[in-house]
């Protein structure tokens, strides 16, 4: 990884719901200074609504600061999930971390 | 409590014993005092005696004997009372003395009185021997007399010290009582405040549980009126095409959610059919769902594409802190069977037509209310004669958390419904899906057939 270029990894794990909404939140807290975030979501199962209400405003208010933010998902209930909720659409999701780690260290800054 | 009683028990205690040593101080007084007036009275008997032999001696005459023989008449008496009296009132030093008068008062008799009386001259030396013994008389019951007073003033002194500590108890008892109710008071003070506090407390405690419920009530009635109220909805009654719809509130949480379903049409060939739902419960979800249906409506009847007025509801949704809302926004042309629709985070649609399996038609871009630029696409089916459209909200897929098996089971349902010639689809979805499963999240359902001549019959109702 390159020193000038680090990006911030936030990882969750297991079930998504309404009862770790303030873990959730507390764990996705983008850095301010614009760090590509990798969103590591590979041990993630499933998420209730609200779980997804979270990553999808973390991901959004991202989007609107111009914050780079790489998905990383891997179990099929979660894959679907995400794309019912169109993650897919506006966000890169990649099944494996080193993958995601390569678009968001390669891929120049807008 | 027990201390109380112990100091009470204890002053009446003492006092009983002060009072006893007083009492007796004042009794023993009265006594000695008896007892120096009978040994006063003794020495007058000795006095007499002497005073009538010495007249005797001088004048002769046997009247001047009378005094003799009563004082030996009563001198007995009150010698006999004077040791009663020493012996009783505990002065026991002074009774060698009372020995020593009665012996000096026989030897003055015998060797004394006897002699000058019987004799016929004045004897002198017999008469100044009677002084002596008379004297020694007169110093034994002074001893007595004197050890008598002794006794009074040892008396006296208890009798005091007893008063004193009469007056110390009842200042004691008076201090201790003072303080003993001081400390009451201020126990009792302490443990009403404290009684109250909790009282307080508890009151307080069960006003907030009732508010608590009441509110919920409150919420729970509103938001049930609300669901009731918004929640009637006419399908439209079309020859070309049949709706059906249901709606199956969770189990478990009150009624309210916030899905919900439109079919409503915007003109002689073209239908909406809308559906979606809002992130959680209750009344906010209610109203968060009723804008975003009104919402809807409105600029769907502005003619949009389907993307269009998911593009401008979802920009006012942003722009109002709106809950996260999933929502498919499809028009029907009942004349051509074209299905334009767009979707946003919902489920996608299930497609059936004769003929051939379920389906699930394209979907995938972000709920609404979530991004300013979501980027909604809207899609274009061409649908067969005969073929059935269902919608739902994901209560109907998400009873498990495996969404594919879900899926699968709702192909399956629809599939079953389709080939029957049902007029109410949706309420057969449901029935099969939730035959042996629990409801878990608000379940809603929009089927819309299509006839099997459908272009045929809408064509001739126009022509008609």
């Amino acid at each position: 990884m390159n020193e000038a270029e680090p990006v911030k990894v936030i990882r969750l794990t297991g079930e998504l719901e309404i009862g770790r909404k303030n873990e959730i939140r507390s764990t996705l807290r983008a850095p301010a200074d614009g760090t590509p975030v990798l969103l590591d979501l590979a041990g993630v199962t499933y998420a209730d609504s609200i779980a997804l209400t979270e990553l999808l405003r973390f991901c959004a208010e991202a989007q609107q600061v111009g914050q780079p933010v790489a998905l990383v998902i891997q179990t099929p209930q979660f894959a679907r999930l995400i794309q019912y909720a169109g993650l897919a659409t506006v966000f890169k999701v990649f099944a494996e971390p080193a993958e995601a780690l390569a678009y968001l260290t390669e891929s120049p800054r807008q | 409590m027990a201390f109380m009683l112990l100091i009470v028990a204890s002053l009446i205690a003492l006092g009983l014993f002060v009072r006893a040593t007083v009492s007796k101080a004042f009794t023993d007084a009265e006594r000695i005092r008896l007892a120096r007036t009978h040994v006063a009275m003794m020495l007058a008997q000795q006095l007499d005696e002497e005073t009538g032999v010495r007249g005797y001696a001088v004048l002769r005459l046997p009247l001047m004997l009378e005094p003799y023989y009563g004082g030996r008449a009563s001198l007995p008496l009150y010698m006999r009372r004077v040791r009663a009296d020493l012996t009783d009132l505990d002065v026991p030093k002074a009774l060698p003395e009372l020995r020593d008068a009665a012996s000096t008062n026989y030897r003055w008799v015998h060797e004394v009185a006897f002699q000058i009386v019987r004799s016929h001259r004045r004897r002198p030396a017999l008469e100044l021997r009677g002084k002596l013994y008379v004297d020694r008389f007169r110093a034994d019951t002074d001893a007595i007399d004197l050890a008598l007073a002794a006794r009074t003033v040892a008396v006296n002194a208890r009798a005091q010290q007893a008063v004193l500590w009469v007056g110390s108890f009842a200042v004691a008892a008076v201090v201790l009582v003072i303080v003993a109710a001081l400390l009451f008071t201020v126990q009792q003070y302490r443990l009403g405040v404290r009684l109250e506090r909790e009282r307080a407390a508890s009151e307080e405690q069960r006003r907030r549980a009732a508010a608590a419920r009441a509110a919920y009530e409150t919420e729970k009635r509103i938001a049930d009126v609300l669901q009731d109220a918004f929640g009637e909805r006419l399908l439209p009654s079309l020859p070309a095409v049949s709706f059906s719809a249901t709606y199956v509130p969770a189990t478990e949480q009150t009624k309210i959610g916030g899905d919900w379903y439109d079919a409503l049409q915007l003109s002689e060939d073209r239908v909406l059919v809308a559906i979606g739902d809002v992130t959680g419960h209750g009344i906010d979800a209610v109203v968060a769902m009723n804008k975003a249906r009104q919402l809807l409506i409105s600029y769907a009847l502005l003619d949009a594409t389907p993307a269009g007025v998911l593009e401008r509801v979802n920009f006012d949704l942003v722009r109002g802190k709106s809950p996260l809302i999933t929502a498919i926004c499809g028009v029907i042309d009942t004349r051509t069977r074209e299905f334009v629709y767009a979707c946003a985070g919902h489920p996608p649609p299930v497609l059936v037509e004769p003929h051939s399996h379920a389906k699930l038609l394209d979907f995938g871009s972000l709920p609404l209310g979530v991004a300013v630029k979501p980027g909604y696409r809207t899609s274009r089916v061409q649908l067969a004669a005969g073929a059935m459209l269902v919608l739902y909200t994901d209560g109907l897929i998400e009873y498990s958390r495996d969404l594919a098996q879900g899926e699968a089971a709702l192909l399956e349902a629809a599939e079953a419904a389709a080939e029957t010639p049902t007029p109410d689809p949706a309420a057969q979805i449901r029935d099969r899906i939730f035959r042996d499963r629990k409801v878990t999240d608000d379940v809603a359902i929009l089927t819309v057939r299509f006839s099997e001549n459908s272009v045929g019959a809408s064509l001739s109702r126009r022509i008609a």
